[in-house]
């Protein structure tokens, strides 16, 4: 039985280390390789043991698939394919694949350098990786080999990001990766066509939230900075230093602009020259404004943004400090926390999550007073959330399904309660079956595979010449030899299906005995029998034959009388398969006796 | 358990218990169960259990609550069960009628949820302690139970099969009959891993062991066969005749066949190297059957028979077939054979690193491959040359290096300069290689490539002109090319203070590094010039690991002015000091000259961690040596100290504090006294973020939850 099989090994109802295993008509993928930020030990990456047991996993997977740059789809990559041995190739989007190394080589230094964490993958290791990756251009049909196929679609979110559709002969899946219905300053929306696949896996991070207007949000961020720098105060922007990041600095280079505001405006160096160089290169990949007016001002050339030094931090008067990392775990971002948490003029504004064991998951849930380098810390500064992740809201997740008209809908990348929410949703309002396996828990979806079978000409012509014009609603039924030659199907006529197979024609005859109590001798029991038939079959042939049998058509009837009893006659008939029908009629006409002849 | 966390612990206990209190995500309960295991590895749990009764209440309450999430269900019956693994802890809760039988109390409905399957692994701990076969604890602790259990024969342990196995179970005779029947009736894709299972065992009939090899041998035997034109050399297993199964799989798909192959290559890779691998071992077909794969692959392969114009067609340009068979061609570099198979293998190796075809990933295997079988192939005895075999290769190689190295993917490039880099740094001394080095442009090429777009080609580039320089290969020897040799170094130094990206950087401080350590010419000239300008470029660097490699150059050159590190060895007998080159005050006005403490003393209070402790050993080091001469031990309180203090707070500041050279060594001395060394070393070796992971960190995060994941809880990038 044909099917496809789904495990997600992370993203199983939770979010964080995406990496779901796709088998699809005997191919099998691995859709991203995340880490997940909460964990500091192996856990921290998907537990690849469950792929195979035994051999070698380059033998196993066909190939690999990362959706987007994000850590939480990427993180695993170096570990999975230079320490635990991935061979095979790895797609994933120009954009991608240049971001992606300097996202991994800065979590690499984190990693050690904060951490001071031994056993982890190093920068060779990224470099292997990166050698392996093979670039894909969207909506261009990648042969991974003679049956896989893969194709990149839109997906907004950040730059770069792409569903996939994973296609093997007529069966395919869709995996969404993480992504945006609607567009932001930078990107634009999500898009696929109507590609009905088997099954379509997206994320469902926002599967209960209709999010308000991102216009509101917009708003109430420019005036929180807006107030705190009027006030003298200073405010601290924790971002990763690619995605939203680029967002925000446009949003505020905009606002900075139109209100002619002098305060200055930093981002922390390093990763940010690198990634506007990015967004520069890749400009096709963002949105429409972006690409019509680059040619008079390129959006990722900040006229109010400038690179921080250090020293900075210390300067007295207002300004604003975009650092990294974006959880105020390590380096610039917080530094330059522990310079101004104690002033109640200033502000930190974190515009996405946190996880447990970091600084900022502990303001954000409240905490002022931190132990930091063995002093206690009280934290005056105001905290803000503001989430400005660009994922689909429930409305834009019902909006793709529809868009793409799945047969199934599978969820991941969300929480279990919300996911149930929005299973219901998907099969109530829009009829798909919606599954929501957990990590390690595998979905079975069976697929009844089209084969296309060509038909030929003559068959058609034949059919058309009997008088009934083809019509589009209505099945018919057709009569044809099916022959399989070099992998291909094909629906002939049999005489044309003889000719090609260089075959002879076999008659197949039934053959049936009717007994019929007659004590005349046999040729007159058939002469009784051609005279009952001709007045009971008016339109049909039958004829007398010298040597006493009758036929009717292509049904042949010989009348013999056993020796043992003699006041009985037997008939024996026999007929064509194309005259089955009549054969069978003619016999349960027979048993039911001749008429009484006048006497 | 500290007391702080055991003054949080009843209030968390009471928010996990109570439905309407929102509970951190999964991760927080997770590494609150690692705590818990940890504490009970260290006390009891009884004990722990008596002294915190709010740990009993929550076991007991947590299956009458209802609404409860199953997130907390499941930590709370996973933490029965640690704490149950200790025998006295389990016959204590069941007393106190805590979830100590699941089965009993959990709701049915519960059942294929979650919590129960989690309960069930950790209850079922104490279990792991029995062999991993036991098909008891696998059946139970979920998904990794192997599906094809039967082919899990490892080595060295006897076979011993589960009992639940559809294979065995099936048995009438004895073991081996069984799996003798396996392996004949096995299709091909699992055949495979159990004849490989089979040649690993130790103890093993060797009938089983000759049918395992030639399972394994099957697939390359009918490749070869297909191929071979005359009667030639002896076939892989001559005599018998092709599996058929084995056909059919080799010319149903594409894939099927490039699949078989690839695992058949892959399993003799794992097969060669080991000892209890089938002897005679088929050294010499084997390499015929893989040159002859890849001869298929890159379509100069002739065939022999149908079966062999089929594979042609199958296997041209199948890369996965390429790649594998490239690794085992490495591996077999390793067997040794006459010269005619040396020859074959680099014959075949050149073929695919000159083929326009080659994908990148190929052309890495292939240069890995052909590494390996040049620094393993024979050499004359006692004569230190190649051999007569080795440099008329290297002069047709050098030139396909030449195009490799202008190959327009960087994955290229990059390959090219690391087999470079490789290979002179084994061959740099040999005369052969030197030669067709120098006549080839190689050099020239990779000399250009330090101007590469992509900074992993620049960081290859640095590090292969570094290697090439140190032994004086870089440009020929020739007068025209006299100014590219002395250049290097500049060029060098020009990277290390513009390029933009970190790899190319670090690259070159790892080149200046390795010169300073062997002498190379350009260091040995003015070696404190060349240290002091090398430092001040780290020193600027905004790349912690630059300036990590800056400390470890500077190591060197202490190393060289002060003697080597002393042995902390207890044992060893004390050897009198070493005198060392010159007298300490010179060398420590040699140290200040070169920048050595401005860069070390700003490195100390670097923001960076790793900077921080290598600069802190740095100084222990010095330190240490210092102590040793009398003559400076009592130099404290000198009047210069209180200048150099006065500098402590700027270089804690990340101020370079003076220009070079303007330090008495006397003030270093004492700063280097007053400074607690041992105590700073101690607090770097912990992580940055060690109080935000402490336990007692995450109680009060748990705690603090509850204000916090109101909105938009489901957040993440």
């Amino acid at each position: 039985m044909p099917e496809i099989r789904v495990t997600p090994l992370g993203a199983g109802q939770d979010v964080g280390r995406s990496c779901i295993l796709v088998s699809i008509a005997g191919k099998n993928v691995m859709l991203d390789c995340g880490m997940h930020m909460g964990f500091n030990d192996d856990r921290r990456f998907p537990d690849f043991s469950y792929i195979t047991q035994n051999g070698r996993l380059t033998d196993f997977l066909d190939c690999v698939i990362i959706s987007h740059f994000h850590l939480d789809h990427c993180g695993a990559l170096p570990y999975f394919s230079e320490m635990v041995g991935y061979d095979g190739p790895i797609y994933m989007t120009h954009p991608t694949q240049a971001i992606c190394p300097i996202l991994l080589e800065d979590y690499r230094k984190i990693a050690v350098d904060k951490k001071g964490e031994a056993n982890f993958f190093t920068s060779q290791m990224i470099k292997d990786c990166m050698k392996k990756v093979v670039a894909v251009h969207l909506h261009q049909t990648v042969q991974v080999d003679d049956e896989l196929e893969i194709k990149a679609y839109y997906a907004g979110h950040v730059l770069g990001a792409a569903m996939f559709q994973i296609k093997v002969g007529s069966e395919s899946v869709v995996y969404t990766g993480d992504y945006n219905m609607t567009p932001d300053r930078h990107l634009g929306a999500a898009w696929i066509d109507k590609c009905r696949p088997n099954l379509l896996i997206t994320e469902s991070t926002y599967a209960t939230t209709i999010r308000d207007s991102k216009r509101c949000r917009e708003r109430d961020f420019l005036k929180k900075v807006h107030e705190t720098v009027e006030r003298g105060g200073k405010v601290l922007i924790p971002v990763f230093a690619l995605g939203r990041a680029q967002e925000l600095c446009i949003l505020l280079e905009t606002f900075w602009e139109r209100m002619n505001l002098k305060v200055p405006i930093y981002f922390s160096t390093g990763l940010t020259e690198k990634a506007n160089h990015y967004y520069k290169l890749f400009i096709p990949w963002t949105n429409q404004k972006i690409r019509k007016t680059f040619v008079q001002r390129n959006m990722f050339e900040f006229k109010h943004i400038k690179a921080f030094d250090r020293a900075f931090a210390d300067n007295p008067g207002p300004m604003v400090v975009f650092a990294t990392p974006g959880m105020l775990h390590a380096g610039q971002s917080l530094q330059i926390f522990r310079k101004w948490a104690g002033n109640e003029k200033n502000m930190v504004i974190m515009p996405g999550y946190c996880v447990q064991g970091t600084v900022g998951h502990k303001i954000l849930s409240g905490q002022r007073k931190l132990e930091m380098e063995g002093r206690q810390l009280e934290v005056k500064m105001q905290v803000e959330y503001m989430s400005f992740s660009a994922h689909a809201d429930a409305k834009g997740i019902m909006q793709l399904v529809g868009q793409a008209e799945p047969e199934s809908v599978l969820l991941v990348h969300g929480e279990a309660k919300k996911m149930e929410f929005l299973k219901q949703k998907i099969e109530q309002e829009l009829r798909v079956n919606c599954y929501m396996p957990a990590n390690g828990e595998t979905v079975t979806l069976p697929t009844s595979p089209s084969i296309p079978v060509g038909i030929s000409l003559g068959l058609l012509k034949r059919e058309m010449a009997q008088g009934l014009l083809p019509e589009a609603k209505k099945p018919r039924l057709l009569h044809g030899t099916l022959i399989m030659k070099d992998s291909n199907f094909r629906l002939v006529s049999s005489e044309q299906a003889l000719k090609e197979l260089g075959l002879a024609e076999h008659q197949l005859r039934f053959t049936c005995r009717v007994h019929l109590h007659d004590t005349r001798k046999e040729q007159e029991t058939a002469l009784r029998v051609y005279s009952h038939l001709k007045s009971v079959l008016k339109d049909h042939c039958v004829q007398h034959l010298p040597d006493g049998s009758v036929t009717v058509e292509s049904v042949l009837l010989q009348a013999a009388a056993p020796s043992e009893d003699p006041g009985t006659k037997v008939l024996l008939v026999s007929w064509t398969y194309q005259d089955e029908e009549l054969g069978s009629f003619l016999t349960s006409l027979l048993k039911k006796g001749l008429p009484q002849a006048p006497s | 358990m500290d007391p702080e966390c055991a003054q949080l612990l009843p209030a968390l206990c009471a928010v996990l218990v109570d439905p309407r209190q929102p509970v951190a995500d999964d991760t927080c309960l997770e590494k609150l169960l690692d705590w818990f295991k940890t504490v009970t590895e260290g006390e009891s749990s009884v004990v722990l259990l008596q002294e915190h009764p709010c740990l009993v209440e929550l076991l007991s309450h947590v299956l009458k609550v209802q609404d409860l999430s199953s997130g907390v269900l499941s930590f709370s019956l996973r933490l029965a069960g640690t704490f149950a693994a200790q025998e006295n802890c389990f016959q204590y809760l069941q007393v106190r009628s805590t979830p100590s039988s699941p089965c009993r109390e959990t709701p049915a409905c519960l059942w294929p949820r979650r919590p129960v399957s989690s309960w069930c692994t950790s209850w079922l701990c104490p279990c792991e302690v029995e062999p991993r076969g036991s098909p008891a604890c696998r059946g139970v602790t979920g998904p990794r139970v192997p599906r094809r259990s039967w082919i899990t024969l490892k080595s060295p342990c006897a076979p011993r099969p589960p009992p639940s196995s559809p294979v065995f179970s099936s048995s009438d005779g004895s073991l081996w009959e069984t799996v003798a029947r396996a392996l004949s009736c096995l299709g091909p894709t699992h055949m495979g891993p159990l004849a490989l299972g089979i040649l690993k065992l130790e103890h093993c009939p060797q009938a089983l062991r000759t049918q395992a090899f030639q399972v394994l041998l099957q697939p390359l035997a009918c490749v070869l066969k297909a191929t071979v034109q005359a009667p030639g050399p002896p076939g892989l297993l001559d005599g018998t005749a092709d599996d058929a199964t084995t056909v059919d799989t080799l010319l149903a798909s594409k894939s099927s066949c490039a699949g078989l192959l690839c695992r058949t290559l892959a399993h003799l890779e794992e097969l060669q190297p080991l000892p209890q691998r089938p002897s005679p071992w088929p050294q010499a077909s084997l390499l015929g059957a893989t040159v002859t794969v890849l001869r298929l692959c890159d379509g100069s392969a002739a065939p022999a028979s149908s079966v062999g114009g089929h594979l042609c067609g199958t296997l041209a340009g199948c890369v996965r077939v390429q790649r594998a068979a490239l690794d085992f061609l490495g591996t077999l570099s390793q067997g040794t054979g006459p010269q005619e198979l040396v020859t074959q293998a680099l014959a075949v190796l050149l073929e695919c690193l000159e083929s326009p075809g080659s994908s990148p990933t190929v052309l890495k295997k292939a240069f890995q491959a052909t590494l390996r079988w040049l620094l393993s192939s024979p050499k004359t005895p006692g004569c230190s040359d190649l051999g007569p075999l080795i440099p008329q290769f290297l002069r047709e190689l050098f030139p396909v290096l030449q195009k490799r190295l202008c190959h327009p993917c960087w994955e290229v490039r990059d390959s090219a300069l690391e087999f470079l880099t490789q290979l002179s740094r084994h061959w740099g001394g040999q005369a052969d290689f030197r030669c067709a080095l120098l006549a080839s442009e190689v050099p020239q090429l990779a000399l250009q490539l330090l101007q590469d777009p992509e900074s992993y080609v620049r960081a290859s580039a640095v590090t292969a002109m570094g290697q090439l320089s140190s032994q004086g290969l870089h440009a020929p020897t020739s007068p025209e090319h006299a100014e590219a040799r002395q250049s290097l170094f500049l060029e060098l130094l020009h990277i290390l203070s513009v390029d933009s990206e970190g790899f190319p950087r670090r690259a070159v401080m790892q080149v200046f590094t390795e010169w300073l350590r062997d002498g190379h010419a350009d260091a040995a000239q003015d070696t404190e010039q060349f240290v002091a300008t090398v430092l001040q470029a780290a020193s600027r660097d905004l790349d912690w690991e630059v300036r990590a490699q800056g400390l470890e150059l500077a190591l060197v050159f202490l190393g060289q002015t002060l003697g080597p590190p002393r042995t902390h060895c207890p044992y060893a007998v004390a050897l009198p000091e070493v005198a060392p080159a010159q007298p300490l005050t010179e060398a420590l006005r040699a140290l200040c000259h070169v920048g050595l403490f401005d860069f070390a003393f700003c490195a100390l209070f670097d923001c960076d961690r790793p900077v921080a402790q290598k600069s802190c050993d740095l100084l222990l080091f010095l330190r240490d040596k210092i102590a040793s001469y009398s003559s400076l031990r009592e130099a404290r309180g000198s009047p210069n100290t209180a200048s150099a203090e006065a500098t402590l707070p700027r270089w804690r500041a990340g101020e370079q504090a003076q220009p070079p050279g303007d330090q008495e060594p006397e003030a270093v001395l004492a700063m280097l006294r007053s400074l607690d060394l041992e105590g700073l070393r101690s607090t770097l070796a912990e992580s940055s973020d060690h109080v935000e992971k402490s336990p007692q960190s995450l109680l009060q995060d748990m705690l603090a939850t509850g204000g916090f994941l109101q909105g938009d809880e489901a957040d993440c990038y």
